[in-house]
C-alpha cells in the first residue's frame, strides 16, 4: 500500500505538470455546462434557493376529476415548485408552451372525468416546449402520479402535425407511449416531480461525469505509457507488488477525479447558482461515481496493448455512456432507453443527486449503493486483468 | 552451492512464440566479480538478463539471487539487484534528483538515507550540478548516466547492466566505464553485457560469449583466448641477432615459434606478458640491440570470430 501511495504521488505530480488534465477536469465541462444551461436550460427559472417550473392549465373538463387535478397542481405550487398559468381552452395552453410562455401545459379534455368514472380510457394531454424537456418530465411524471394516462407532446410532434405526416391522434399515441396507464384513478404521491435537478447542476453533474471517464481513462493509459517509454521495466524490477502499480495508477485517478468533481461543484454553485443539495449526500455520490467510472475505465483499458488502442476504447465507452446515461439529453424515464440507461455510471449519479435534492440523503443512497456495486465489479475485473497484463 | 555466488543462473530458457530467444544458459556471479555477456544483436542477452532481474518469466531453469531464488513476483530478490534497462527507463518530465528519489522509495529506502544516498550517486554518475533540471533537457550521454545512477541507487548486490554506452559520445562513455571500475572494485558485483569486446574486456573478470540464445565459451579473457589455441605475437625489431639467439629464443616455454625477417623477429607465444622479459634477457646476453617491441594479443573479436564463424558486430 505504501508503494501504491509512492505511485501514485508520482503519477500525480507527473499529471499536474501536462495542461490536459485541467482542461480535461475543469475547463471543459465547466464551459460546456455553461453553454447547455443557456442554450437548453429555459422553462426553468430560479426563485431564490428553490426551483420553479413554469407550466400552464386547461381544464376543459369541468368534472370531479379535473378539479382534483387542479388541487393537485395547486398544493405542488404552493410549495414553490410550479407556477401555474391558467388557460380557458386546448388551444390557448397549446400555442402558450408552443412558443415557450410555459415549459409545458396540462390539457385535461371534456369528458375526462365521464370517461373515468365510465371505466374508459382517459388521459390528460401534456404538452411541452422543445426547449424545456425537464419542465416537460416533470409535468409528465406529475400526470402519471395522479394515475392517469397521460401523453407528451413537444414541439416536434406539432412540427409534424403541421406538415402533415401525422393526425393529431397518431403524433400524440406517437409521443406518448410514456404515458399510456391504466384508467384507475390513484392520485399518488408527487415526490417524483421532484427528482429532477437544477438544470446548471444537471447539466454541470452530466459533464463532469462525462471528463471523468477521460481522468479515470489516464490510470491505464498512463500504465502503457510507461511501458512504451521503458519506466514500467523499472517499476516491475523493483521489489513491489505487480498490484501496487495498478493500486497506485488508479488512486491517482481517483484523487484527480476527486478533485475535479469537487471543484466543479463548487464553482457551479457560486457562479452559475446550481443547487446541488446536502453536500454530504453530494459527496457520497461523487465518490461512489469516482469509483464506478474508475473502475470501469481500469476494466475497459485493461484489454488494449497500446496507450492509443486503450484512449479509444475507453473514449468509445466513455461517448456511449454518457450518451445513454443523459449527459448530453435528459434521460427519458420509462422506456427501453430509460432502462438501458441504468447500465450507466452517469444515470445514477445524476438520478441519485435528483433524489437527494428532492428526498435528502436517504433517498440518495440507492444510487451511492448502485455506483459502489459498479465500482466494486467492475474494479474487480479490471484489477485482475490489468495485473495479469501487466509485463514488459 | 557456495554462498560468495551472487547469483547463480542454471539452465534459462526463453522462447516468444517461434523464437527461442534463449535456450539454455548458465552462468555465475561471485561476489565483487564483474561478468561480461558478449555477443551480437538478438544473441539474447537482454532476454537473459530480464529473467535474471525477475522481469520477464522464465520458460525453463532457475535463478538464485544470493541463494534465494527469483521470479517475477519475488520481493527479496528483486531488492538485491540493481537494473540498468539497456532502453533509457527515467521521467522525462522529472529532474534527476526526483527521478532518483522516486525510485528510491521503491526500494524502501529511508528517508534521511535516500536524501543522502542520492547526493552522493548524483556526484557519482556526475550529474550533481545538473540534478535540478528537467531530464528531459540533459544530453544523450548524461541521460544514460541518470539511468545507470538510478540502478545503482539502493546498494544493490548486484548491479545489471544492459549496453549501457550504447549511443554515448567516447567521453561520457569513458566515465561510464570507470564508474563500473570503481563501483566494482567497491565490491559490487556486476553484470554488464555488452557487444563492444574492448569493454569487456576491459571491465569484467569473466566473459561469457553469447550467441542465437546460447553461452558458446566462458571464461577470463586468456581462458577463452587459449580455448580456441590463439596466440600472442611478439614483434621485436632488433638488429645484430645471432642464429645462436635464435635457437635459445626457441627452447624458451611456451614459444611456438620464432621467425625471423629483415630486421625484424615475429614470435608466436601462448603469454606475452610472462616471455617478453625472458626473450628480451636472451637477446641481451647474445649483445643484439632492439629498437622495438611491439605485442599483438588475440582478442575476443578474435575468439568470437572462430567460436561463431561471424563478426561481433554486423
Ligand atoms: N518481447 C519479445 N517478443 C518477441 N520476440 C522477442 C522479444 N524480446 C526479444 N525477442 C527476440 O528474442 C531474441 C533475443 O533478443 P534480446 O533482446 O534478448 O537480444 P539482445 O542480445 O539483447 O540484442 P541487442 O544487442 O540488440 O540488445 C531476438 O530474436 C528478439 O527478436
Ligand atoms: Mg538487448
Amino acid at each position: 500500500m505504501r508503494h501504491a501511495w509512492t505511485i501514485a504521488k508520482n503519477d500525480l505530480s507527473l499529471r499536474a505538470r501536462d495542461r490536459s488534465i485541467y482542461i480535461i477536469g475543469l475547463v471543459a465541462p465547466l464551459a460546456l455546462a455553461f453553454i447547455f444551461n443557456a442554450v437548453f436550460g429555459g422553462g426553468i427559472s430560479d426563485v431564490g434557493e428553490t426551483i420553479t417550473f413554469e407550466v400552464g392549465i386547461a381544464n376543459v373538463d369541468q368534472g370531479p376529476i379535473g378539479a382534483a387535478f387542479e388541487d393537485v397542481i395547486d398544493s405542488i405550487a404552493s410549495d414553490g415548485l410550479l407556477e401555474v398559468t391558467t388557460f380557458d381552452s386546448a388551444q390557448a395552453a397549446r400555442s402558450a408552451a408552443d412558443d415557450g410562455t410555459v415549459g409545458a401545459a396540462f390539457i385535461l379534455p371534456e369528458g375526462l372525468s365521464d370517461a373515468v368514472l365510465g371505466g374508459a380510457d382517459a388521459t390528460i394531454e401534456v404538452v411541452g416546449n422543445v426547449d424545456a424537456p425537464t419542465t416537460t418530465q416533470v409535468a409528465s411524471s406529475i400526470s402519471e402520479q395522479f394515475g392517469i394516462g397521460v401523453r407528451t407532446a413537444n414541439l416536434s410532434v406539432a412540427t409534424a402535425m403541421a406538415s402533415g405526416a401525422l393526425s393529431p391522434e397518431e403524433a400524440f399515441a406517437a409521443a406518448g407511449e410514456a404515458g399510456t396507464a391504466d384508467p384507475a384513478i390513484e392520485v399518488g404521491s408527487v415526490e417524483a416531480a421532484s427528482r429532477q435537478l437544477d438544470s446548471a447542476a444537471y447539466f454541470v453533474a452530466g459533464l463532469s461525469i462525462f471528463f471523468l471517464f477521460f481522468i479515470a481513462g489516464m490510470s491505464i493509459t498512463s500504465m502503457l505509457e510507461e511501458r512504451r517509454e521503458g519506466t514500467l521495466s523499472r517499476l516491475l524490477a523493483a521489489p513491489i507488488k505487480r498490484q501496487s502499480i495498478v493500486a497506485g495508477k488508479s488512486l491517482a485517478s481517483i484523487l484527480i477525479g476527486l478533485a475535479s468533481m469537487t471543484v466543479l461543484v463548487i464553482v457551479s454553485s457560486l457562479i452559475m447558482g446550481a443547487d446541488w443539495g446536502p453536500p454530504v449526500g453530494v459527496a457520497m455520490l461523487i465518490v461512489g461515481a469516482v469509483l464506478a467510472v474508475t473502475a470501469l475505465m481500469i476494466a475497459v483499458g485493461s484489454f488494449a496493448k497500446t496507450p492509443e488502442q486503450a484512449g479509444n476504447l475507453q473514449s468509445i465507452v466513455a461517448v456511449t455512456l454518457g450518451m445513454l446515461g443523459g449527459t448530453f439529453v435528459p434521460i427519458a424515464q420509462e422506456g427501453f432507453l430509460a432502462k438501458l440507461s441504468l447500465i450507466t455510471p452517469n444515470a445514477w449519479f445524476i438520478r441519485g443527486l435528483g433524489d437527494l435534492t428532492g428526498g435528502g440523503i436517504s433517498a440518495a443512497l440507492p444510487a451511492v449503493f448502485v455506483l459502489l456495486a459498479i465500482a466494486l465489479v467492475a474494479g474487480s475485473i479490471g484489477l485482475i486483468i490489468a495485473g495479469r497484463s501487466l509485463r514488459l | 552451492m557456495s554462498n560468495a555466488r551472487v547469483l547463480e543462473a542454471t539452465a534459462l530458457k526463453k522462447s516468444f512464440g517461434d523464437i527461442h530467444a534463449v535456450r539454455g544458459v548458465t552462468f555465475h556471479i561471485e561476489v565483487g566479480e564483474t561478468y561480461g555477456l558478449l555477443g551480437p544483436n538478438g544473441a539474447g542477452k537482454t532476454t537473459s538478463i530480464s529473467m535474471v532481474s525477475g522481469l520477464l518469466q522464465r520458460d525453463g531453469g532457475e535463478v538464485l539471487l544470493d541463494g534465494e531464488s527469483m521470479t517475477t513476483r519475488s520481493l527479496g530478490p528483486k531488492q538485491n539487484v540493481g537494473l540498468v534497462p539497456q532502453d533509457l527507463a527515467i521521467y522525462p518530465d522529472l529532474t534527476a534528483r526526483e527521478n532518483l528519489r522516486f525510485f528510491g522509495q521503491l526500494y524502501s529506502m529511508p528517508k534521511a538515507e535516500l536524501t543522502k544516498r542520492v547526493d552522493e550517486v548524483l556526484e557519482v554518475v556526475g550529474l550533481a550540478d545538473r540534478a535540478d533540471d528537467r531530464s528531459s533537457e540533459y544530453s544523450g550521454g548524461m541521460k544514460r548516466r541518470l539511468n545507470i545512477g538510478i540502478g545503482l541507487l539502493h546498494r544493490p548486490k548486484l548491479l545489471v547492466l544492459d549496453e549501457p554506452t550504447v549511443g554515448v559520445d567516447p567521453q561520457s562513455r569513458n566515465a561510464i566505464l570507470e564508474s563500473v571500475e570503481h563501483l566494482s572494485s567497491e565490491g559490487m558485483a556486476v553484470l554488464y553485457t555488452t557487444h563492444y569486446m574492448e569493454e569487456a574486456e576491459r571491465l569484467c573478470n569473466r566473459v561469457g560469449i553469447i550467441d542465437q540464445g546460447e553461452i558458446k565459451a566462458e571464461g577470463t579473457r586468456r581462458q577463452l583466448v587459449e580455448l580456441v589455441g590463439q596466440q600472442d605475437l611478439i614483434r621485436i625489431s632488433a638488429t645484430g641477432v645471432p642464429d645462436a639467439a635464435l635457437e635459445d629464443l626457441r627452447r624458451l616455454g611456451g614459444v611456438d615459434s620464432v621467425s625471423p625477417a629483415d630486421g625484424t623477429l615475429e614470435l608466436l607465444v601462448s603469454d606475452a606478458g610472462a616471455l617478453l622479459p625472458e626473450a628480451m634477457r636472451v637477446l641481451g646476453s647474445h649483445q643484439a640491440s632492439v629498437s622495438a617491441v611491439s605485442v599483438q594479443e588475440p582478442d575476443l573479436e578474435a575468439v568470437f570470430l572462430h567460436l561463431t564463424g561471424k563478426a561481433l558486430r554486423d
